[in-house]
């Protein structure tokens, strides 16, 4: 019977061979994209899914109430660890202070390496479950101890041994490889963790990090716990919650609260919204995981049209079936083993182009995707797809066709009914709301994103590198660089910043000024910054100033941006103080010289937040931000700064970033999301236009005799061309109706999520729907023309 | 055999009911050939339907082999047909895909014939109806009268009691269609019942009693043999 069924599938595919292109290709395109979403969704969901311990292990987040803004973080400050490890021990199998994760120099030899790690307590390696290659497990408990990546090791010493070598850091500390851990692979929040150096030797390095011990105010660290099996995420976050508050009374005004975050919604579950978890790249997984299935139920439409299209053409085949005694159900079994066969053949043309484009999907959506060739569970959940694809596109078709009158089809009195074409139709209008729909969002998506690009960003960051200094041997140097950098003609202008100008490194409170209300929580986003950091980022000075050395007093001068003059409240700032609140604290009040511009130091899509730029007179810099001269080529200033840099810090590798590229960096979330969204549009239309050009090629040869007979009356080709193409036109134009409002609602919510937004545009639809009409013309003109044209002789002999 | 009594049959447009069968009553023996003329529109091919069990009666009564099967539901109806009767049609109705001897393979599967069983049917059927030497080839290589041995080799492989035969040689030239009635004639001979509609006097004569119809009743039937 099943040998029976395949021959004649097999032998009408043969036959009917545009079909079965359009058919098993199209089903293809859209189980291989459905495959690729799928492979994406699934590393999403399972990253941070490596550890060992992943159920157990937890950072701790803070939500600290400002102004009546919550605002939320894994910022913590580090008398928490004590007072953690004094009072709710038992709660916890490991806590683990940790620095950020910060690039140093790793030098052996003549070998010099810049890679990023942390600084960690020792509960790490177990915590982490770290997979030793070589050493020990614990290899943080000495002080001056180092433990490193294998491809950090590597590098480093190439095919030697790693243990017992002697690293230097950052031209400064010499640190001993106790163990080499296997490279944590790349979906993972700690795959970037290419070194670690114990804490306790981190913590010695600065004064400022000393000082951190009792600074309940200080939330400059992070910290990662893994709690005991006997308790939950839930039960621990009650215990700690008001551990801060209720230590600092300083703090206590922020209401700090503090929480467990799981390890499992680091990555995908990590945006709070007023102190509420909102999700995250989460609404991404999920958004993708929608288009995919549409995309494969746009492809199964085809599969129904074009069956139940060319049902008449199977309808003597089901009577002769049906009068020899084939019952309904057989029947039925019988289209729904071929819509099997053909499935099946797609999954394995789905397979082929998994492959050959698999590359390409990783590029665009920066994953590393392997295809998972011995996967059991892949290939048990690939044979329940093509058998739930095989039913979705064979159930409706095998129950139309099982369903004729072997009577009237053996007479040939058969006809389809006058609304038999009805669910072809809806289908075909749902196929291109889905892809109009698309066409809208992906262009709102770039719009968005080429509005926040063209927002000023308030300096100039062409042509303009930073240079990371953050190790002690550039303590002192920057005057004597920035007049080397000058001299040497490689720049125009350099200054020292305590943070780069792409993100905000420091938010402060506890300053005062003349008319501050009693009740204002000040939170003011805090860099220091050299003289010169006007001129050299081409800031625009508003009112008063930027810092000069012809003023001494510059030392204690600050420079505001012109939103924290409107958040302060000062009319008039220029010569005005802000003083620390602390009224024991010995420091100096700063007096505002300037106001300049807003610049975009965080979000493109958020507004500027408040900031000041106090002048650096300890010398806290962290990068050197340096103009190149306009009048060379970037490759000859690159040249004569590496010189100048490398004569001063030999054993030091030059490294840089342009800062552009940095900013440009921040767009690259929503950008993938973009290129992702376009690439599913194209293939949604591809797959749309597949089913249209088959219908359209079906109602042309349905519709020859009539063709036929109406070019003999004297109809034109044009006239003849309009009767074959307005049906599809029509069809087009109801799904632009349908799809336009709903993709209004639906972007103009998604656009809600940034505060510096677009607008849904009325060019947008317009392009939208001027495309899909074109695309479906040209479609459907091939067709149409074609029979239009043909000699109506021919036509007239079909009957 | 068969009995029909007062069997009816309304069709439907939107605007006018048509009357197919009137009352319509008489009796098939087991082994006997009946004819069925009268002009087009007076009701054959809908009792032949309705004999094949294609289609349903609006009222009155079919008694085949001594059982009422008027009110049988599809899958009954479908079961019985597979077992007892076989179709010969006028435009053959063979299925293009399948080769000559998948085309009439096809009832034995649905009938549940073991492979091996099936082959040595087929074969036997083809050589009597001497159609063997064309076994691999699909319907559209072969000539009209080779097309309509298939088919009646199709309606007998499953050896049925009754082959319900609609114009069997209306679209085909004398030559054949003589044959065509001469392969009916000796199934006949052979035991099986066979009801023929047909236009052409001619063949109405191979039969041993014609029936004549007009507005969906019998008006004469005459005994030949």
């Amino acid at each position: 019977m099943f040998k029976n069924y395949f021959k004649i599938a097999f032998r009408n595919l043969i036959k009917n061979k545009v079909y079965s292109f359009i058919n098993i290709f199209g089903l293809a395109v859209g189980m291989a994209a459905t495959i690729m979403i799928g492979l994406w969704v699934t590393d999403e969901l399972n990253f941070n899914n490596h550890f060992e311990n992943k159920d157990t292990i937890a950072q701790v987040f803070q939500s600290q109430t400002i102004n009546n803004d919550i605002g939320t973080g894994p910022a913590i400050p580090r008398p928490l660890e004590f007072a953690l490890r004094e009072d709710h021990t038992d709660n916890f199998k490991h806590i683990v202070m940790s620095s950020w994760e910060q690039p140093r120099y790793l030098k052996f030899g003549e070998t010099n390496i810049y890679i990023t790690g942390n600084a960690m307590q020792e509960g790490a390696t177990d915590m982490l479950d770290l997979d030793i290659v070589s050493g020990v497990k614990d290899g943080l408990k000495e002080k001056n101890s180092i433990m490193l990546s294998e491809s950090a090791a590597k590098s480093l010493f190439g095919n030697e041994t790693a243990l017992g070598k002697i690293v230097k850091v950052n031209n400064e500390d010499d640190l001993i490889v106790t163990s080499v851990y296997k490279d944590i692979p790349t979906n993972n929040s700690f795959s970037d963790m290419e070194y670690i150096i114990p804490w306790k030797h981190y913590v010695t390095t600065q004064p400022w990090l000393e000082l951190s011990k009792d600074a309940w105010g200080n939330n400059s660290f992070q910290m990662f716990v893994q709690i005991n099996e006997n308790t939950t995420m839930d039960v621990v976050t009650s215990k700690i919650s008001d551990v801060k508050k209720n230590a600092s009374s300083e703090t206590a005004q922020f209401n700090p609260q503090l929480f467990l975050l799981p390890m499992k919604d680091w990555y995908l579950r990590s945006e709070f919204e007023n102190g509420v978890q909102s999700g995250g790249r989460i609404e991404n997984v999920w958004l993708f995981g929608v288009i995919g299935l549409f995309i494969l139920l746009l492809a199964c439409i085809n599969f129904v049209n074009l069956s139940t299209a060319r049902s008449e053409k199977r309808a003597t085949e089901v009577g002769i079936r049906k009068s020899i005694g084939s019952q309904r159900s057989q029947l039925i079994f019988q289209f729904l083993s071929e819509s099997f066969l053909i499935v099946f053949l797609s999954f394995i043309v789905a397979l082929g182009l998994v492959l050959l484009f698999l590359n390409g999907f990783n590029n665009l959506a920066s994953k590393a995707i392997v295809f998972p060739w011995v996967n059991l569970q892949f290939w048990l959940i690939s044979m329940a797809f093509v058998i739930i694809t095989a039913f979705l596109a064979g159930s409706y078709p095998a129950i139309y066709l099982s369903s004729f009158n072997p009577v009237a089809v053996l007479k040939g009195t058969f006809k389809s009914g006058r609304y038999s074409s009805l669910p072809r139709k809806i289908l075909v209008v749902a196929q291109f709301t889905v892809s109009v729909a698309l066409i809208i969002g992906t262009l709102v998506v770039m719009n968005q994103i080429q509005f926040s690009k063209d927002r000023p960003v308030g300096y100039d960051k062409e042509g303009l590198i930073q240079i990371p200094v953050m190790s002690n041997e550039f303590i002192g140097k920057k005057e004597v660089m920035r007049n080397q950098f000058i001299a040497s003609g490689g720049a125009l202008e350099m200054a020292g910043t305590s943070a780069p100008m792409t993100n905000v490194w420091s938010n402060r409170s506890g300053y005062t000024w003349d008319g501050k209300p009693a009740d204002f929580q000040e939170d003011l986003a805090y860099t220091s910054v050299s003289y010169e950091f006007v001129e050299t980022l081409g800031l625009k000075v508003t009112a008063g100033r930027g810092f000069s050395r012809e003023f001494a007093s510059d030392s204690n001068a600050v420079l505001l941006n012109e939103t924290a003059v409107k958040y302060i409240g000062l009319i008039d700032p220029i010569g005005k103080f802000i003083r620390d609140s602390d009224t024991e604290d010995p420091s100096p009040a700063l007096k505002i010289v300037g106001v300049v511009e807003d610049m975009i130091i965080q979000s493109p899509y958020s507004p500027v937040k408040q900031a000041m730029y106090v002048f650096d007179s300890d010398d806290n810099t962290a990068f050197y931000n340096v103009r190149l001269n306009p009048e060379k080529s970037t490759s000859e200033n690159l040249a004569l700064i590496e010189g100048v840099f490398k004569k001063n810090f030999p054993n030091t590798p030059f490294d840089y970033q342009f800062v552009d590229e940095e900013y440009g960096a921040k767009f690259e979330s929503e950008e993938r999301v973009a290129s992702l969204a376009r690439v599913f549009t194209v293939l949604a239309i591809f797959i749309s236009c597949l089913g249209l050009f088959g219908l359209a090629s079906f109602v042309a040869e349905q519709r020859t005799k009539e063709i036929g007979v109406r070019k003999v009356l004297g109809a034109s080709i044009s006239q003849l061309w309009l009767l074959l193409s307005k049906d599809f036109i029509t069809l087009v134009f109801i799904a632009l109706l349908i799809a336009s409002p709903l993709a209004y609602y639906i972007m103009g919510q998604w656009l809600q999520k940034f505060s510096y937004r677009t607008t849904v545009s009325w060019d947008v639809f317009a392009i939208a729907c001027f495309g899909a009409l074109i695309i479906t013309l040209i479609t459907v003109s091939f067709q149409a023309i074609k029979a239009a044209t043909s000699n109506p002789v021919k036509s007239l002999r079909t009957e | 055999m068969i009995q029909i009594t007062d069997l009816e049959k309304f069709y439907k447009t939107e605007e006018v009911q048509t009357i197919a069968l009137n009352k319509l009553s008489f009796n098939v023996k087991e082994g006997e050939f009946v004819a069925i003329m009268g002009p087009s529109g007076c009701g054959k091919s809908t009792l032949l339907n309705i004999l094949g069990l294609l289609d349903d009666p609006d009222g009155g009564s079919f008694m085949f082999n001594g059982t009422e099967v008027a009110g049988y539901n599809e899958r009954k109806r479908s079961e019985l047909r597979k077992h007892n009767i076989g179709f010969v049609f006028q435009s053959f109705n063979l299925i293009d895909e399948l080769t000559v001897f998948e085309n009439v393979e096809l009832p034995l599967i649905y009938t549940g014939v073991k492979p091996a069983e099936r082959k040595i049917q087929v074969e036997a059927v083809l050589e009597k109806m001497q159609i063997m030497h064309r076994r691999n080839h699909f319907p559209q290589q072969l000539s009209g009268g080779q097309q309509q041995r298939v088919a009646v080799a199709r309606a007998v492989v499953n050896k049925p009691k009754l082959i319900l035969a609609d114009e069997p040689t209306g679209n085909l030239d004398s030559t054949n269609g003589n044959e065509v009635m001469d392969l009916l004639i000796d199934l006949n001979e052979a035991g099986t019942t066979i009801i023929m509609v047909t236009h052409s006097e001619h063949d109405a004569k191979y039969s041993h009693r014609i029936i004549r119809m007009l507005d969906g009743q019998k008006v004469t039937e005459n005994i030949l043999a």
